[in-house]
């Protein structure tokens, strides 16, 4: 016993679901016993388990106050999860840099949609180990071609050299060799989108 | 065809083939048999483990054993920097950038005490207390920018980090939970759903009793006068002024911590919530009372 205790994944075995088990900080054993409900006392020794009297008045609950409608009810909408993600109250700073998405973006013939946590969608693809990195612009809509050219024309003026671009048109995204996330999060932010 | 015709092209073919030589030369089809039949593959051969030995036997030397040298495993001194390292605690880092970011799209109520349940209600954030993950570290990204006043507790935060959230008027308390806690704090939900009684919150192992108890690290253990002197020591090393929470609007919310032996805000170990008929069951008993009481 004690070797599989010591293996690796001992811990996690240990907690494995527990969540909706009896947690062993809690005292709940569902049943309670009296003192008065013990039958065996010392002064009679019974001579087998069956000749001994049965167990009486057990009380099967805890005596427990119900209350209706608490007050400490808020507390529990608090920790209840979001039914949606909140829409974002306008703020006169975001010190984070986050920036809301302008209304004047819409009329441009392309546009980037902010994600569902209304952040920018640009990431950053490392692969070969860290030595292959890939800017990638997700969500894009309208003239894709155009603002593929944007983005090109962008990047040789901060860059100062031609930059390898790739638009992939049905799976609506932009892949740009290089890590250019952040210059293209700003690009974007500028943009309105 | 005459005899002439096959001549002719015999001759014809002995000028075009190659002279007879010690080269070409060859035994007879069939004049030479083998006396001997081999069993199995390859005519019964060694099966590629070679011939006599440990090799052949297949009896090899224990994994290290260098024929007699000092083996390589044992030339230098052993250094166990990653001794127990599957049984250490894990804090998932969160950075104050990050929690900035999810302030400022109102993921994260400032009205209200933040603690792990509401980071990870943001859905941004993700730990699991199964992998030994005991909670949030709070890292030091993005200090500088950092402009929110509140009341947090996380399970470890570095000095630089305490010293910019009492810098905007905040307060931050480091709090251990352990696992069964964390579960129930990743998915309160969940856990009401059961109808189980909340369970205490367990006092925290003796190698970070010291952690949570002293002042520096603002410990949900330690002693809230020295915690005050602390907070001013702090403001004195960073030179910052230290903004007095007595006089603000949200004095209140500032001020509220959990009891040691409570895992959420406001609701006390012992409650059993009924989230379909929203009432919440008080236990009355007294030996609850007694041992839900810290």
């Amino acid at each position: 016993m004690a070797t599989v205790w010591r293996s690796q994944r001992a811990f996690a075995r240990f907690f494995a679901g527990k969540t909706v088990r009896i947690l062993n900080n809690a005292s709940d054993l569902g049943a309670k016993l009296t003192p008065a409900s013990i039958s065996v006392s010392s002064t009679q020794n019974y001579s087998n388990y069956a000749k001994s009297p049965f167990v009486k008045r057990i009380k099967e609950q805890y005596e427990f106050d119900i209350v209706k409608n608490p007050p400490e009810w808020a507390y529990v909408e608090r920790l209840m999860p979001f039914e949606s993600i909140p829409n974002v109250t306008p703020k006169e700073t975001y010190p984070s840099g986050w920036i809301p998405p302008k209304e004047e973006a819409k009329n441009l013939p392309y546009f980037i949609a902010r994600t569902r946590n209304h952040q920018m969608p640009i990431y950053l693809d490392l692969s070969m180990k860290g030595t292959r990195k890939i800017s990638l612009i997700r969500r894009i809509e309208g003239d894709i071609w155009l603002l593929n050219d944007l983005i090109k024309e962008h990047l040789q003026k901060t860059q100062k050299r031609y930059v390898e671009t790739r638009v992939h048109e049905l799976g609506r995204f932009i892949e740009v060799k290089g890590d250019f996330v952040t210059t293209l999060r700003d690009w974007a932010y500028a943009q309105g989108f | 065809m005459g005899s002439r015709q096959i001549t002719e092209k015999s001759l014809v073919m002995l000028r075009s083939l190659p002279r007879l030589s010690l080269a070409n030369i060859r035994d007879n089809p069939g004049s030479k048999k083998n006396t001997k039949r081999g069993r199995g593959q390859h005519g019964g051969d060694k099966h590629g483990a070679g011939n006599k030995g440990s090799g052949q036997r297949q009896n090899y030397m224990r994994l290290g054993y260098e024929t007699g040298n000092n083996p390589f495993y044992l030339r230098m001194p052993h250094e166990p920097y990653y001794k127990g390292h599957h049984h250490r605690r894990e804090y998932p880092p969160i950075s104050l950038l990050e929690i900035q970011k999810l302030i400022d799209t109102d993921l994260i109520d400032i009205t209200q005490p933040i603690d792990i349940a509401s980071i990870v209600k943001s859905g941004l954030y993700n730990f699991f207390p199964d992998k030994k993950h005991f909670g949030i570290n709070l890292t030091d990204e993005g200090v500088d920018s950092f402009a929110a006043k509140i009341n947090i507790e996380v399970q470890w935060a570095s000095e630089q980090v305490i010293a910019a959230i009492e810098k905007n008027g905040g307060v931050i308390t480091t709090a251990y939970y352990d696992p069964h806690s964390l579960f129930l704090l990743k998915n309160p939900k969940k856990f009401f759903e059961s109808g189980q009684a909340i369970p205490r919150r367990m006092i925290p192992p003796a190698d970070v009793i010291e952690y949570y108890t002293s002042a520096e690290t603002r410990g949900y253990l330690a002693d809230p006068e020295k915690i005050s002197q602390e907070r001013f020591r702090l403001s004195q090393k960073y030179g910052y002024e230290l903004p007095n929470i007595e006089n603000d609007q949200c004095y209140t919310m500032l001020c509220e911590r959990k009891d040691p032996r409570q895992i959420f805000h406001g609701l006390e170990p012992g409650w059993v919530v009924n989230l379909k008929d929203k009432c919440i069951l008080k236990p009355k008993d007294d030996e609850l009372l007694q041992f839900y009481a810290s």
